[in-house]
């Protein structure tokens, strides 16, 4: 059993469960709401988040980080249930490590995928029940076919690929319309985006989805507060500094008096 | 017939001989402080012998493949189980070492009707300060070390004495560069490899240790040159493996294998040369 690298299996013969159903007390607000997109861009794939998280009416945090890394080369932006998003990125991070450490290679980006699937697939009855549903983003680099890739899911974890753009959360209705103006009729369709100018749309669409969707946390230049983006290409993944944001923000996306 | 006491010690006393002649032949393995973290390399024929447990972890090892592959499941079952379900600090080497496998091993060694673990292992693990480095060592029989700054695994105690003797020997090793951290091991493991070869399997009762520790302490260790010069020699035949712990190498895996173009650029030129014919 534990000679396959299946470090999931491992966890539930340790009577580990994932997903129990539990059914919503009415009236309960249960946190979450977000906006998160990943595009790609000329050298790989940006995927950004915005930092709110929100219960009902109320803004529970603005510090959230939805983009969050498994490995290297693999990025899980989350959209829905904190609890459980957060617990799925930390069951897919120590199943890719526990599979190469003991299989002694990587997991290829088709089983990585699976695993994202699997675990969704396992949520379903707390994602009914109303206590436990993501809709997360799944971004990578699949180093067989040399090239970044993006993925998204619904809430019973079906797996779609996405060709240009992929977006999900409460904000992201807002963008989606956005994103397929600007790749159809923008100077340049995003694939052909150098970095910078990558990181600047995000920027705008997520203060697009902000100013639509009080459940997504915009820009807050006073608290020095910017969305997570990161960059994924063939050398990993990097994600860019709050000052790197804060330079593109004032100088592309704040329009000057 | 084992139910006597004396038939049993002679039973122990007999498998601690047949272990030690699994482990004459068998390659070293050195781990050491370096100024960037911690590196580890041996020599090995075909299967690998250095490996990632967890994050900051690393494993060596000497003996049967079939022995370590079993005792590396193990230790990464319950690395994982533990870092998942505590957190990845939790996961530390001194455990790993004292409940996963101290007990299996020393009970292996002395169910005298069952095969025992053909094994020797060491557990680098890196701290999140310098200081904080720790290398464990066990023996086939379940007895285990601590050390600080550096660990050897040899035929016999007395050859890792002398592969210590070496390192401690190179002043300041701790702050090397990983060049001259890759030269010292080199050389630590040609130490180990000459002594096993010379001395054979004869010293390896525990009595006769402290004799050759001391005895040794008035030989003085050969030079480099000739160390090299058997590394040369025997890298020609077989693999060299080097591993290392990179304190500030990137997320949360501080554990990565050498490359063979990395590696070569690495290495001290009097071993290099070996690579042109």
């Amino acid at each position: 059993m534990g000679m396959q690298g299946d470090f999931f299996q491992l966890l539930k013969e340790q009577g580990y469960q994932f997903g129990n159903p539990a059914a919503a007390a009415t009236g309960l607000d249960i946190p979450n709401a977000t906006t998160i997109l990943a595009l790609k861009y000329r050298d790989g794939v940006l995927v950004a988040g915005d930092r709110r998280a929100t219960a009902g009416n109320m803004v529970m945090y603005d510090r959230t980080d939805k983009v969050l890394e498994i490995d290297r080369h693999s990025v899980l932006a989350i959209a829905g249930v904190p609890a459980t998003a957060y617990e799925m990125v930390r069951v897919l991070e120590h199943s890719f490590k526990y599979y190469r450490r003991t299989q002694l290679q990587e997991l290829s980006f088709e089983g990585k995928l699976r695993a994202v699937s699997k675990l969704l697939k396992e949520n379903v009855p707390a994602a009914l029940a109303g206590t436990g549903a993501v809709v997360p983003v799944f971004a990578g680099y699949d180093h067989e076919q040399e090239a970044a890739k993006i993925y998204f899911y619904d809430i019973l974890g079906a797996e779609f690929e996405a060709v240009e753009y992929a977006v999900s959360g409460s904000g992201s209705p807002t963008i989606r319309g956005i994103l397929h103006y600007v790749n159809t009729w923008g100077p340049q369709p995003l694939a052909a985006l150098p970095e910078e100018q990558a990181t600047v749309q995000a920027l705008r669409l997520l203060s697009s989805a902000a100013e639509f969707d009080s459940a997504t946390g915009g820009v807050n230049r006073e608290l020095n507060l910017y969305p997570v983006v990161k960059l994924i290409t063939a050398a990993g993944v990097q994600t860019i500094p709050d000052t790197n944001l804060k330079q593109l923000y004032e100088r592309d996306v704040v329009r000057a008096l | 017939m084992y139910e006597e006491p004396y038939r049993w010690i002679e039973a122990v006393g007999n498998r601690r001989q047949y272990l030690d002649e699994q482990f004459a032949m068998g390659a070293p393995v050195v781990a050491l402080a370096y100024a960037d973290g911690i590196v580890m390399l041996t020599v090995s024929r075909g299967t690998p012998k250095l490996y990632e447990i967890y994050d900051r972890i690393a494993l060596g090892g000497m003996g049967h493949p079939a022995d370590l592959e079993k005792l590396r499941f193990s230790l990464l079952e319950m690395a994982h189980v533990e870092g998942f379900n505590r957190s990845p600090s939790d996961v530390t080497g001194a455990r790993l070492m004292k409940y996963g496998l101290a007990p299996t091993i020393k009970q292996a060694f002395e169910e005298i009707y069952k095969a025992p673990f053909i094994a020797k292992i060491l557990l680098a693990e890196l701290g999140v300060k310098p200081e904080r480095d720790l290398f464990l060592t066990i023996n086939y029989d379940g007895n285990f070390e601590e050390r600080r700054g550096w660990a050897a695994l040899g035929a016999t105690p007395a050859v890792q004495l002398e592969m210590g003797r070496y390192i401690d020997s190179q002043s300041g090793y701790a702050q090397a560069s990983l060049a001259q951290a890759v030269e010292i091991g080199l050389c630590a493991w040609a130490v180990g490899s000459l002594a096993q070869t010379s001395s054979g399997t004869s010293d390896g009762e525990s009595s006769s240790i402290r004799e050759s520790a001391e005895k040794s302490e008035a030989e003085a260790l050969p030079d480099t040159t000739a160390l090299l010069a058997h590394v040369r020699q025997t890298v020609a035949e077989k693999s060299l493996e080097c591993v290392v712990l990179e304190r500030n190498g990137p997320g949360s895996s501080k554990y990565r294998a050498l490359r063979a173009d990395e590696l070569g650029r690495l290495l001290p030129p009097a071993v290099r040369a070996s690579d042109s014919h």
